[in-house]
């Protein structure tokens, strides 16, 4: 069995470099689609759209179905989700997103709220404009195109050859970009939405997928000794190596951490680091395979 | 085993790393076994407290040079709840306490408020700056209404901290930011202090007009009054008119002194001479009030009595109000509005509007609940490494160095943000995680490339393999976090911020220091 994925990888490195394309049109399809339907290519939380989440803690319990049917009732018209926020295994805390930005408005969706639970609350609340969602989406969407740029540039300039360089960015855009679609599929069952953190995570990714797609990059273009195939291989061991022990952090730090913020970091992280496996070790292996063979043939 | 030891110790990129170590830990100067006594946060102008002589600590002093309060009249204080019982049980009115702090000692004469206008908190136990995020608090984001040069803005800047400062705040962050399309916005972070006490000093221009028959005869700030009253004697609940009972609760007056400038007493008598004298309830008054005016909206409007008319006095009485559901808070209500009027009178109008486009509130509970959590987190996911590292190499000589230089790397991280004066939030810590992870990475890369890299190289060409790669990825990252510093007004800085520092220390100072070690301890095994 072994052998036989080895010879498929070895052998039909061609055929699989498909894999990830294949993925690449699929998720830029969902986005497509998200597009189409919403208006937005990502399910946006209230810190991008605008609106406001007031998170209150579960201890005394909160009946959450029950909180959120009647605050729908009572706003009909309200964007209004209620969401948990659990620690462990332990719902801590229960936040409600809504699109209420005006103090009025917050203070009747809290008065709703201490009526319906009947006793004080202790409330957090995060108010962000539309105005500055919007922009600030905008914003970070150019700065992530300036970051592509410059990263190309530098790999260029490390390795002085073009190919590579095109090599690493498409590995981590393809990555960010199938990432993104399975992030809104995931989040149409669970109900999450990108945050402004969100958006960091897809710039952490940046990092990580730079990690080992620089690692074979050296091995590949700058190592004399063995062959291509074994120099894939002692690159694919170490980078596997990382991915597994980032994977293994991530993992932790998803099913413990109270913080919603910080969960969505590391659900992000946690599917992107599994796409970048893909993208490493099957796409940017494949185009330096190709490359390298043409430049050996010439 | 003794001579790899002593081989190790004497390298230079571990005696770089060590040096810069001890420089962090002295920079964090972490308290283990606790500090004691409580922290002295803020002290408001011409209360108790700065009267006797207790000064604000200013916002860049390090959090354990603040003063502490140890001990008040003898009994010892050794934490909030301490402070607290003291002042809800033995404060009395119009006594004198002594409060001794590690500055020296004070003897504070308690007003009938029994506000002593001191904001306390636990003392800290390191140099490290909890963010908002950590500790709660308020963040808001200005935006202009209109374009502004620089300048303007660092006024405007300037003003805001003045007035905060004014008001009794000093722990507080005021920075400016830009977003990629160059709207300039202002970033405002103060700790402990929520949104409904600061929105106001905030989001108002702060335009204060006195105004007789629509006439301006004086504006706020310096250039027409020179002294506020803010000590008892002449300022505080109106004696003469006190609080009545309205429709829906109650009311309150407030009073307060100022003192305007020759020029500004002159054109109130030039108008004021103009105006006729009526009576009323066998009290004389002139015909037109004085109308206080803030940004454009009235305030209140003050009868003028007859004997000013023509007089150019340069002792005014300002006064408004304020209403409540119980006396107690509408007397609560009226003096934080003082207290507010008080401070937009003394710093004067902002050069630009601002408009509040995000403010968020933290509370200070969440906080800690969440500062445990990460700590939780944050080491379970380092047993998490420690385990997959174990199984892969199954060598204690490679693990051990390995975790002692990313808790090294997360020691430099925090021993620079503690001497730069940089909060740590929840952006600094997703800064933290990402140096931490790719510092991970990069350890394995040089292990794979040094220890069972090819067998024909020697180590020194070994390590060159191993740093070239990891140059390369950090150059890479770098690029991509540049962008990031200037995007989004300003939010994701902190990240970028926190990014590039950590893996820059990672990579020129712990990775090479993590190479030398294991190289000593394992080449010719």
């Amino acid at each position: 069995m072994r052998k036989k994925l080895q010879a498929v990888y070895e052998k039909k490195y061609k055929l699989l470099l498909l894999i990830p394309f294949i993925l690449l049109v699929l998720a830029l399809l969902q986005l497509g689609i998200q597009y189409s339907m919403t208006g937005d290519f990502v399910n946006k939380g209230v810190s991008l759209k605008g609106g406001s989440t007031i998170t209150i803690s579960n201890d005394p319990l909160v009946d959450i179905d029950n909180l959120e049917s009647y605050l729908k009732e009572q706003f009909p018209r309200g964007d209004i989700n209620v969401r948990t926020i659990s620690s462990g295994g332990r719902v801590v805390s229960v936040a409600i997103d809504s699109d209420a930005q005006e103090t009025e408005e917050i203070e009747i969706l809290i008065n709703a709220m201490t009526d319906k639970i009947g006793s004080e609350i202790e409330y957090n609340i995060e108010v962000m404009g539309s105005s500055l969602g919007k922009s600030f989406f905008k914003e970070t969407l150019v700065a992530l195109l300036i970051a592509f740029i410059l990263m190309g540039i530098v790999v260029l300039i490390y390795f002085r050859t073009f190919v590579p360089s095109i090599a690493v960015i498409l590995a981590a855009f393809s990555d960010m970009v199938v990432t993104l679609a399975i992030f809104n599929i995931v989040g149409s069952f669970t109900g999450m939405k990108l945050s402004t953190a969100g958006i960091a995570a897809f710039l952490m990714l940046i990092g990580y997928s730079v990690d080992t797609d620089i690692l074979l990059s050296s091995r590949l273009l700058k190592r004399k000794e063995g062959s291509l195939m074994e120099r894939v291989y002692g690159a694919m061991r170490t980078g596997l190596t990382m991915s597994s022990t980032t994977l293994m952090a991530v993992l932790i730090a998803m099913i413990f951490v109270q913080s919603e913020v910080i969960k969505q970091i590391m659900v992000i992280l946690f599917i992107g680091l599994l796409v970048d496996l893909v993208m490493t070790w099957i796409q940017n292996v494949g185009i330096l395979r190709l490359y390298l063979e043409k430049k050996k043939s010439k | 085993m003794n001579i790899k030891i002593k081989r190790i110790l004497l390298n230079t990129r571990v005696i770089v790393l060590i040096v810069f170590l001890l420089f962090a830990l002295i920079a964090i100067n972490p308290k283990l076994f606790g500090n004691d006594g409580v922290s002295i946060r803020n002290v408001v102008t011409n209360s108790s407290a700065s009267l006797a002589g207790i000064e604000s600590p200013s916002s860049n002093l390090m959090p354990l040079a603040k003063e502490r309060i140890i001990a008040i009249n003898s009994q010892e204080i050794s934490s909030l709840e301490d402070y607290n019982d003291f002042i809800i049980t033995k404060l009395a009115p119009n006594r004198t306490f002594i409060f001794e702090t590690d500055k020296g000692s004070y003897s504070l004469k308690v007003n009938d408020e029994l506000d002593l206008g001191l904001k306390i908190s636990d003392a800290p136990t390191s140099n490290l700056r909890k963010g908002l995020d950590l500790e709660g608090g308020t963040r808001a984001l200005l935006k202009p209404q209109e374009e502004v040069s620089e300048e303007v803005l660092e006024i405007t800047i300037e003003n805001l901290k003045q007035r905060l400062n004014v008001y009794g705040l000093s722990d507080i962050v005021v920075r400016s930011a830009s977003d990629l399309s160059g709207d300039n916005f202002i970033l405002v972070e103060m700790a402990g202090v929520t949104e409904e006490e600061v929105k106001d000093l905030l989001s108002k221009q702060g335009k204060f007009e006195a105004k007789i028959s629509n006439e301006t005869v004086f504006f706020g700030g310096e250039k027409d009054i020179t002294y506020v009253c803010r000590s008892a004697d002449c300022s505080g609940i109106d004696p003469n008119r006190g609080c009545s009972r309205g429709d829906n609760g109650y009311a309150c007056r407030f009073f307060f002194a100022i003192t305007l400038t020759p020029e500004a007493a002159q054109r109130q008598a030039d108008v004021t001479d103009k105006l006729t004298v009526s009576t009323e309830d066998g009290d004389t008054y002139l015909s037109e009030d004085l109308v206080l005016l803030l940004d454009d909206k009235e305030v209140d409007s003050l009868r003028i009595g007859a004997e000013l008319k023509g007089r150019a006095t340069t002792n005014i009485q300002i006064s408004g109000s304020g209403v409540g559901t119980t006396e107690a808070e509408a007397v609560t209500n009226s003096l934080d509005n003082m207290k507010r009027l008080q401070t937009i009178i003394i710093t004067g109008s902002l050069p630009v509007k601002l408009d509040v486009v995000k403010m968020d509130t933290i509370s200070p509970s969440l906080g800690q609940e969440f500062l445990d959590n990460v700590l939780l987190v944050g080491l379970l996911a380092i047993l998490a490494v420690i385990t997959v590292v174990l199984i892969r190499y199954r060598k204690v000589k490679i693990v051990v160095p390995m975790v002692l230089t990313m808790v090294s790397e997360i020691i430099l991280i925090l021993g620079f943000a503690a001497l730069v004066g940089w909060n740590l939030d929840l952006a600094a810590i997703a800064g933290i995680i990402i140096v931490v992870g790719t510092g991970v990475d990069h350890l394995i890369i040089i292990t794979d490339e040094t220890v069972k890299g090819n067998v024909s190289y020697d180590w020194k060409r070994k390590l060159k393999n191993a740093m070239f790669i990891v140059f390369g990825a950090y150059l890479t990252t770098c690029a991509g976090m540049i962008p990031l510093w200037s995007a989004g007004a300003g939010l994701l800085k902190g990240f970028a911020f926190t990014t590039i520092v950590g893996i820059s220390f990672g990579v020129l100072i712990a990775r090479p220091a993590y190479a030398a070690i294991i190289e000593k301890l394992l080449k010719n095994d």
